[in-house]
């Protein structure tokens, strides 16, 4: 706890480990949320033209991303 | 299947196999035969591959690029960093498993247990259809070629020749045209007969 506590009050200043901590945490939040909502969408049928276009970033950088996870939706296979 | 093949391609299978296994039991994909070819041990399969500048670190690192799942599991620390910035991990989590139910979200991209138990029960040494397919190719090109045996360089031509899997995706993605891997090969093989 105070542990956590001492991290808060060094993130608010300027303490670089906290700092860049907090934003590998919030990145690796904000990955699971978009592989988490990435399945949902193709479950409900959006093709990956759109949830890239949801997502602003390629057709094939989402699709690379996450296609390979998903052998219904594989072009690539292994 | 594999009456025909030589020591030599047997040894190939066997090392994908290896390779399927230590990456957690998937059946053999044709990504893990590349990897089978590239070793040194694979005779000409591998100088052409070297020739073309893949070698088994190379490909290892393609295939991790490749298949690995993009997210890690949100640990404690990374609650408590995310505390430092006025975000409440906890609460996050409770909206998210209201729709998705828990854990969701700290499991996504994770293959549950039950069923990693349940594909190494089932599919141990198996082939994904494409891996089979190239098996196949291989064979077609040995009868092609008049060879009596399928070796290590008829494995690589069938796995070119199905080139629509990961395999071929790696070649590609390396700046090699599979078609050019192809006669590389063809050329050796006739320098050295």
């Amino acid at each position: 706890m105070s542990e956590a506590t001492d991290l808060a009050s060094a993130a608010s200043g300027t303490d670089p480990r906290a700092g860049l901590r907090a934003t590998l945490a919030l990145r690796r939040l904000a990955d699971s949320l978009e592989a988490l909502q990435v399945d949902n969408a193709r479950r409900h049928g959006w093709s990956w033209q759109e949830i890239a276009d949801a997502l602003e970033v390629s057709k094939q950088a989402v699709h690379k991303k996450y296609a390979s996870r998903r052998p219904a939706a594989q072009t690539w296979e292994d | 299947m594999f009456e025909r093949f030589t020591n030599d391609a047997r040894e190939t299978v066997n090392r994908a196999r290896r390779e399927a296994e230590e990456s957690g039991a998937d059946p053999i994909g044709t990504h893990h035969l590349l990897l089978a070819l590239a070793s040194p041990d694979a005779g000409l399969a591998h100088e052409v591959l070297r020739g073309a500048g893949l070698d088994e670190r190379r490909i290892r690192a393609e295939i991790a690029r490749l298949v690995s799942t993009p997210t890690r599991a949100l640990g404690e620390e990374d609650a408590a960093a995310l505390r430092t910035i006025g975000i409440d991990l906890d609460s996050v989590l409770a909206r998210i498993g209201e729709s998705f139910g828990p854990d969701a979200l700290r499991t996504v991209g994770e293959v549950p247990a039950e069923e990693t138990l349940r594909r190494r029960s089932r599919r141990v040494g198996r082939f994904t259809p494409r891996a089979r397919k190239v098996v196949e190719l291989a064979l077609r090109e040995a009868i092609r070629l008049r060879d009596r045996q399928i070796g290590s360089e008829h494995l690589l031509l069938g796995l070119i020749r199905e080139g629509d899997g990961l395999a071929c995706r790696i070649l590609v993605d390396n700046g090699i045209e599979p078609g050019d891997l192809r006669n590389a090969l063809l050329a050796r093989r006739e320098r050295a007969a």
